[in-house]
């Protein structure tokens, strides 16, 4: 496989635009994607051999379910995302915060992962069991990281 | 047209009163953790000792001075991208539990569309490292940052065909109210791939040693 990638990547001479495999396999995943958005928001719909017919009436059925979380939680909470983000850019470029970067970010990465763990994985509404999983998974990776960076010296920073 | 619908009862039919598949997805995720954590543990170790060039960042290496490889804008969207497409996954879930599945089909393809985006920047990012003369088998640096995106970059991939497979389904008649936990199982492994992103973005990219 890596002597495949070296073969792919090792043409002699200055790669034009067709030559580069980054543009080589972008390109076509791109434009897959643009004609899904595409074919997903016309007005066309593309109908697949229907193996339960449905009736037109259940298709137009939205159903109001309590209990579940409205989509605006959701975009506020990817908007909150999305600001902390541009926050994390932000402090890397300021030079008069290089002293506490580690510290700025290490918090800012944590909120990040915490909501999206919370909110979109669901860890707020659901069974404390998959809550316990998931810290118990992360709390052997920071015991993993702590014991072998301890003892191996190497840090952070 | 709407109409108004009690909500489904959470307790499902097991000793545990839940899924058993949603269990084994955050066992699965959990010892995905401890996958990547080694990972991360392998690139932090060996960090800043690489014994010659390409590095990371802006480096002086015996007096010479060497351009750092990294590109945080571009990276910086990238991580964007792969976030917003943790936005759209948990919208296609909220429109399938309403039965919207129109909304669904939409919501599925952008997210795969983010997905496909983040995989050819990431494609990109690889080629333009290669030509820095940065490979698997130059450096330290080299070898345990491949190893550590590229993995990532394949769970990505397997994220996307996950996606484009509920899409056809989807589009099928398959996908319904009743059966949403198919796209909430989906939507569990494309969110864990996304906080990984958010803590590679800042131990690997953001967080460079002084």
């Amino acid at each position: 496989m890596l002597a495949l990638l070296d073969v792919l990547l090792s043409a002699p001479g200055p790669k034009g635009f067709f030559q580069n495999p980054a543009y080589l396999l972008g390109i076509p995943l791109v434009a897959l994607g643009v004609l899904g958005a595409l074919l997903a928001l016309s007005p066309v719909e593309l109908r697949w051999p229907q193996p339960v017919a449905a009736t037109p009436a259940e298709e137009e059925v939205e159903i109001i379910v309590e209990g579940y979380v409205p989509a605006s939680t959701y975009l506020t909470v990817g908007l909150i995302l999305a600001g902390i983000t541009a926050l994390e850019v932000a402090v890397y470029y300021i030079g008069a915060l290089h002293g506490a970067l580690l510290g700025i970010l290490l918090t800012l990465s944590t909120l990040k992962f915490a909501m999206v763990a919370l909110w979109f994985m669901h860890l707020r509404y659901d069974s404390r069991i998959f809550t316990i999983l998931f810290a118990g998974g992360m709390a052997l990776v920071v015991a993993l990281l702590a014991v072998v960076l301890a003892t191996l010296g190497s840090s952070l920073v | 047209m709407e109409q108004a619908r009690t909500a489904p009862h959470a307790l499902a039919p097991t000793s545990t009163g839940l899924d058993n598949r949603k269990l084994l997805m955050w066992l699965f995720l959990a010892s995905e953790c401890l996958f990547f954590g080694g990972l991360i543990g392998t690139y932090l170790l060996y960090r800043n000792r690489s014994v010659g060039p390409p590095f990371p960042t802006n480096t002086v290496y015996n007096g010479v001075h060497y351009h750092g490889v990294f590109d945080i804008p571009f990276t910086s969207i990238s991580a964007f991208v792969l976030l917003m497409s943790s936005v759209s996954m948990v919208l296609a879930l909220a429109a399938i539990q309403r039965n919207n599945r129109r909304a669904l089909r939409m919501w599925l393809l952008c997210t795969a569309f983010l997905g496909m985006t983040f995989l050819a920047g990431q494609a990109f990012e690889f080629t333009e490292f290669y030509r820095a003369g940065l490979t698997v088998h130059s450096n330290l640096f080299g070898t345990t940052f491949f190893v550590l995106t590229g993995f990532h970059g394949a769970h990505v991939s397997v994220g996307v065909l996950i996606l484009l497979s509920l899409y056809v389904m989807a589009s099928r008649g398959k996908i319904t109210h009743e059966n949403s936990l198919n796209i909430e199982l989906a939507g569990l492994y494309w969110h864990f791939v996304d906080v990984v992103w958010i803590v590679i973005f800042t131990v690997v990219y953001l967080i460079q040693p002084t």
